[in-house]
């Protein structure tokens, strides 16, 4: 262990400068006016030549510019479509009993060839708190947090309570989280 | 004055008698945005709780998983087998959080006395960290990273590099910051000799965390009582001399730098390996072992259906979270549910004392008095 | 018909002139300045903490930078509703805003913004009002604008209100006196209450009030912005503390007033401190005749004088929005003062500085002499 506690630099009253009012005004001028003269010019520049990403502001411009979504990124949970154009969840329940605010409601029913399947797969989305908890219960890899977060806002929460088919995302849309998931989350990591 | 007033943030109210400006008796009101955070945990599973402790301090979620994991590890007696690499990304959420949690705190403050530039610089650094936490985790305040006896994910690829870029912008913003404010008169004067308080009084309170630094009490629980890999890095505490807003500013600004450090030795130490603990009653195997593990999916049904089975027992684990002291008191009756959940805030012994701490002070004096404790009502309030 | 039979016709030109020069000088504050400099404030404060800001409203997908957005807010600020507070005294609201932004605006009479030209035989003076006493009306007039905050704040029924009142009456009347006294300096050089003297004598560079009375400079920006109530001196309307002070009860067209009032202010804050510290309409090291015979060899005397004029308006003007941009800087680089700091300052710190600055003036004036 290394380090310990140390008193912090503070003197017991003002110093002269400090007195002065205007050297530190000055200073704190400096830094932005320092601030605003090149976010000036390249904030013209920019719009004089159309080159929105030149500019030196922080600001992204949304909905024109859009931000760069880490992998691990939690939007909207999705149900993956496999190859076959059907879902790959069994309706084995856990993202139903894992969901902390209960949002999800499933009624399984059996196929032809006696695989498991969700008849119904409800998620109320205004309930729903994007915690991903759904998506580390499944054995399946079949509900998985996609980037998507635009759009998910209504006016009316009945339109929030999406069914299996709104849910149903093809699999290569998904390909960046399920290569996360395998590859950093709840996988490789463990023992 | 509040509940919704500009200087209340976190919805708390205060009961103002004036003599003109003076403050001459201030009582606090709390409890506006209480929701139940306890009650919710006792009647989820345990692993339910952590999206709802993500909640409590909004600006530093991770330090509440944290603590809440390290509380419920207390319980299976399993804090001191945690594999290395979980422990030391553990401590780099945690002195990221710190980082945002300061960020916030003391560009709030410089907001609520006008300084609203010096606010949005620290505003663009605690995006820039905001961004860190969000490609360690997927979400940038909802965190819900930490599991009991692990994390949900390894950190990301090129992480230290992205560290280090936005630690040198993190590094250009706070040179601006402290340019702008710590020597300025006018800042000076607001925030010295301010809401001074002494040692006793701070214990007495129970104040910990900055507040209680500030006040010359040499105590951090990183310190005093190291858990998870604190022990083996090297950083040190700022502690001050009066207790007035004056020092708690100048101890954030350190902790700052302090927390920068610790990430920085944390990202050259960290070995490679596991991040999960190697027992499936506390943490689930990999997905692919569930998938082909017969034994393993079992398991992973049994915990999810019925809840993580964690001992019979009560225990408290005392982590250093940015404004003092997280704990979470647990009790266990042997089940899948906690069957009490009780989080000690550092926020309400700070909230307790602002009426001792202002009166006979100006109306104006509530403004910074009441930024520096950084009372957030999410935690406050529960 | 014959014109010279209208009674009065030998004041025709004087009265024109005189219609034009208000005409201008009330486009130039309330059409002009006081809409863009709500999205100057914006777009300059948003610039200096990175940021973007006002940029959204475009007509046909052309943003100009987003200067649209002061039509925007003008529209806004028309549309919504006139609100009065139950138990408040509805005269004095509704008279409040008025008395806050018409002394703003008077006070520009008595500012010159251009020299003296002879166009066509008619001699122009660039200021609307050449008063003997044009500072002493300046200060009269400002004093008049407290009443229109504190009458707001009494009249609003409210806690925040009033204490933003008993604030604002309190810091005006304490920094009026500073005020009037930091300026005594300037007057001692130049030798003239007079406005448009001490502007002719600044001609010569090294005249520059900033020059001569530097000390007198600082102490009287701190003053004008005690005044204006901006930060850092913005007390009676601190937002965190009093959420808008005199104001809170305000909104609509009412509240734009108020708004305007300050944006007024600052704009003749800014044009006071051109006129008696940054040379007026003078060019630096280029006098008014020299220039007038260079333009009258090339395009004659008259079209010569109008350009003239014009050059010195857009000097005049140029000096003013520079000043404007330093003043956004400081409002939005620092941090507020408290009530009692702010007294202490303006009693114990600037007052006794001024008095020491009238002394210093004066005892160099009589060595110099």
């Amino acid at each position: 262990m290394a380090g310990g506690y140390y008193k912090i630099k503070r003197g017991e009253s003002l110093t002269f400068w400090e007195r002065l009012y205007l050297p530190e005004i000055f200073r704190g001028l400096s830094v932005t006016t320092r601030h605003f003269i090149p976010n000036w010019i390249s904030t013209i520049i920019a719009y004089i030549t159309r080159t929105p990403e030149k500019r030196k502001i922080m600001t992204i411009y949304y909905p024109e510019e859009l931000p760069e979504i880490p992998d691990s990124y939690r939007g909207k949970p999705v149900l993956v479509r496999a190859g076959n154009g059907a879902t790959k969840c069994v309706a084995c329940g856990l993202c139903e009993v894992a969901c902390p605010p209960k949002c999800i409601s499933i009624v399984g029913g059996n196929r032809s060839d006696g695989t498991r399947y969700p008849e119904t797969y409800t998620l109320d989305g205004s309930r729903c708190i994007f915690c991903g908890l759904c998506e580390e219960a499944c054995p399946v890899e079949a509900i998985v947090m996609s980037h998507r977060y635009q759009d998910l806002c209504e006016h009316d929460r009945s339109k929030m309570i999406y069914s299996k088919e709104d849910l149903l995302v093809p699999e290569k849309d998904l390909q960046s989280r399920l290569d996360f998931i395998r590859r950093r989350a709840y996988g490789k990591c463990n023992y | 004055m509040g509940p919704s007033h500009p200087a209340t943030h976190g919805t708390v109210r205060f009961l103002l008698r004036l003599e003109g400006e003076r403050i001459i008796n201030m009582e606090t009101e709390i409890g506006y945005l209480h929701r139940a955070f306890e009650k919710h945990c006792e009647n989820g599973k345990w692993t339910q709780a952590f999206p709802y402790t993500d909640r409590l301090n909004y600006n530093s979620a991770m330090q509440n998983n944290v603590a809440f994991a390290l509380g419920v590890e207390k319980l299976f007696g399993v804090v001191d087998k945690l594999p290395e690499r979980c422990r030391y990304i553990r401590v780099i959420v945690c002195e990221l959080s710190r980082l945002c949690d300061h960020y916030t705190n003391l560009g709030a403050a410089a907001l609520e006395l006008g300084a609203l530039t010096a606010f949005l610089y620290f505003v663009e650094a605690r995006e820039l960290t905001w961004d860190l936490m969000e490609s360690i985790c997927g979400a940038r305040l909802t965190s819900n990273y930490i599991r009991i006896g692990g994390v949900t994910a390894d950190l990301p690829e090129n992480f230290k590099e992205h560290v280090k870029e936005v630690f040198d912008r993190n590094r250009e913003f706070y040179d601006d910051f402290d340019k702008l404010l710590t020597h300025n008169r006018i800042f000076l004067d607001r925030m010295r000799e301010v809401g001074t308080i002494s040692a006793e009084d701070a214990i007495a309170f129970g104040f910990t965390g900055p507040c209680l630094r500030a006040a010359g009490v040499e105590y951090d629980v990183r310190k005093a009582n190291p858990y998870l890999v604190y022990d083996e890095l090297d950083f040190d505490v700022p502690v001050g001399f009066t207790g007035d807003n004056f020092d708690i500013y100048l101890i954030r600004m350190e902790e700052v730098k302090q927390s920068i450090r610790i990430i920085e030795q944390a990202l050259e130490k960290i070995p490679e390996g596991p991040v999960n603990i190697d027992d499936p009653n506390i943490r689930q195997h990999s997905k692919e072992r569930i998938h082909d593990d017969m034994e393993s999916m079992i398991f992973h049904f049994k915990n999810q259906i019925e809840g993580i089975q964690v001992p019979k027992g009560e225990s408290y684990f005392p982590t250093e979270g940015s404004n003092g002291e997280v704990g979470f008191y647990l009790v266990s009756d042997g089940g899948g549910k906690p069957y009490k959940c009780r989080v000690r805030p550092p926020c309400i012994p700070l909230t307790q004392a602002m009426g001792f701490r202002v009166k006979g002070l100006f109306l104006a004096d509530i403004i910074p008095t009441f930024d520096m404790i950084n009372l957030i009502g999410g935690e406050c309030d529960r | 018909m014959d014109i010279t039979l209208i009674p009065g016709y030998q004041y025709m030109p004087e009265l024109v002139e005189m219609m034009l020069k208000i005409v201008f000088i009330f486009t130039m504050n309330v059409g002009v300045f006081a809409p863009l400099l709500g999205y100057v404030e914006r777009k300059q404060s948003a610039l200096m903490q990175d940021r973007i800001g006002a940029n959204r409203a475009a007509i046909l997908g052309f943003t100009i930078f987003g200067l649209w957005h002061t039509m925007t807010d003008a529209i806004k600020l028309i549309a919504k509703e006139d609100f009065i507070p139950e138990g408040a005294d509805k005269p004095l609201h509704f008279l409040a805003p008025f008395v806050a932004v018409v002394p703003a605006l008077i006070a520009f009479a008595v500012i010159p913004f251009g020299g003296t030209y002879y166009l066509w035989g008619h001699e122009a003076h660039l200021i609307i009002a050449d008063l003997d006493v044009g500072i002493l009306f300046i200060f009269a007039v400002a004093g008049i604008g407290t009443y229109g905050a504190v009458i707001a704040a009494w009249a609003s029924n409210n806690n925040w209100s009033l204490l933003g009142g008993v604030r604002t009456a309190a810091q005006m009347v304490s920094y009026e006196v500073a005020m009037g006294l930091t300026i005594v300096g300037v007057l001692m050089v130049y030798e003239s209450l007079k406005l448009t003297e001490i502007a002719l004598i600044q001609e010569d560079f090294f005249m520059w009030g900033i020059f001569l009375q530097p000390v007198g400079f600082l102490l009287f920006l701190a003053c004008a912005l005690a005044e204006n109530k901006r930060v850092p001196f913005d007390i009676p309307e601190a937002e965190s503390e009093l959420i808008a002070g005199y104001f809170t009860e305000y909104s609509g067209l009412k509240f734009a007033m108020f708004w305007m009032a300050e944006f007024v202010e600052i704009v003749t804050i800014s044009a006071i401190l051109t006129v008696l510290f940054f040379g007026a309409w003078h060019i630096p090291f280029v006098t008014h005749d020299g220039l007038l015979s260079l333009l009258t060899s090339v395009v004659g005397a008259d079209i010569g004088n109008l350009l003239l004029m014009f050059i010195h308006l857009a000097v005049f003007w140029g000096k003013v929005c520079f000043l404007i941009v330093f003043l956004m800087l400081i409002r939005w680089s620092l941090p507020r003062f408290r009530y009692d700091q702010i007294m202490k300052l303006g009693w114990k710190i600037i007052l006794p500085l001024a008095l020491v600055n009238i002394l210093a003036t004066g005892v160099i004036l009589l060595v110099v002499k």
